[in-house]
């Protein structure tokens, strides 16, 4: 297969919500690689930000946080991950005090690092499959 | 026709991707984005556009709040993760709700209603009337007689100099429906026809009489309707 003869179409990892994302992109892999890698940036920017409210307890502007970051997962196929941190983001509602999410956050940690790496190597294939084939 | 349209979103991924089906759809111009609505509303008191994409949740003010300022009243259509502000949409009457993050084929169904909307409303633009329903019986009014319409709570009065007529409606509905050439809302409670306005002092504008408050927000819109010389 030569560049600029797309035949082969990138398949998405099936960890991922494989059928959303064919329906979200349909064969733009172009853009999906832009959506990917902005995604990425944006992710571990703000959940930096995200464990600095939560250290610093404030409750409030990590709710803010979440909620912003929650959408970032449904462009990349996690809807598991969005369901995870909307489920967070009520129980950051209903706290009266870091202690009362401490466990939920942890929760939320290591389902984000997992994210990223996940999201780290599908940017990975899809630059791959575009410098490739488009 | 290309739709003039503004982006208030403060997530950047989400507007990207937006910006990439406006484009595509070769409907819609997106003039300006913006991470929040404070932005998007000094934007709006000076430029006219014809749709807003709006995000709810958003750094400082809502989206919501956003549409409780604004001087005029584009289409709106609401970008957000969270399905449960629907009722609160509807109340806005904006013209759809998207779920981010949503496929193109539903933008395009949302550009379909847009153009949809946009029909109706330049089809009632020549209107220099209108029908209320008061008494138990449709009533028509001319723009010519009526001087304002004011709330009170469920309902609203229109008041023209020979008679005062209340019915069952919302300023907030009805900001949509009179004709933007003639009417304008100056204040969450009044829409007033600004053709009649005899003197505006401060904060205050006078109909054959009446006073009438103009909000903060308002101000500036008022401003640049009437004629200063």
């Amino acid at each position: 297969m030569s560049k600029g003869d797309p035949q082969i179409l990138f398949s998405f990892s099936p960890e991922l919500d494989t059928d959303f994302l064919r329906e979200l992109y349909v064969d733009d892999f172009r853009q999906a690689e832009l959506v990917f890698e902005s995604s990425l940036q944006q992710l571990r920017s703000e959940f930096s930000l995200a464990r600095a409210r939560f250290h610093d307890g404030d409750i409030t502007g990590l709710k803010k946080v979440i909620h912003k970051v929650k959408p970032i997962f449904g462009y990349v196929g996690m809807n598991k991950v969005q369901e995870e941190y909307k489920d967070f983001e009520e129980s950051c509602v209903n706290a009266r005090s870091a202690a009362d999410i401490e466990s939920g956050f942890g929760l939320i940690i290591g389902i984000t690092e997992q994210a990223i790496q996940k999201m780290e190597t599908e940017l990975k294939r899809l630059k791959q499959y575009n410098t490739q084939f488009l | 026709m290309k739709y003039h349209s503004i982006i208030v979103e403060d997530l950047p991924v989400a507007a990207e991707f937006l910006k990439k089906f406006c484009e595509k759809s070769g409907m819609i111009e997106v003039d300006q984005h913006f991470l929040n609505a404070e932005d998007a509303l000094r934007f709006l008191n000076d430029n006219v556009v014809e749709l807003i994409f709006l995000d709810v949740e958003m750094p400082g003010a809502s989206g919501f709040d956003l549409l409780d300022q604004l001087i005029y009243n584009p289409q709106v259509i609401l970008t957000t993760s969270k399905t449960e502000y629907a009722y609160d949409a509807f109340q806005y009457n904006v013209t759809d709700y998207l779920k981010k993050p949503f496929t193109y084929q539903r933008f395009l169904e949302a550009i379909q209603k847009v153009s949809k909307k946009s029909e109706q409303l330049n089809g009632n633009s020549d209107q220099n009337h209108m029908f209320i329903k008061s008494d138990g019986k449709l009533i028509r009014l001319s723009n010519e007689d009526i001087l304002y319409i004011e709330s009170m709570g469920d309902y609203v009065k229109f008041v023209t100099p020979a008679k005062k007529y209340i019915t069952h409606n919302t300023i907030k509905n009805l900001e949509t429906k009179v004709n933007p050439q003639v009417f304008m809302k100056v204040h969450r409670s009044y829409i007033v026809n600004y053709t009649k306005i005899d003197d505006i002092q401060e904060n205050v504008l006078f109909i054959k009489g009446n006073m009438i408050p103009i909000s903060k927000a308002h101000k500036s819109g008022v401003m640049q309707k009437i004629n200063i010389l």
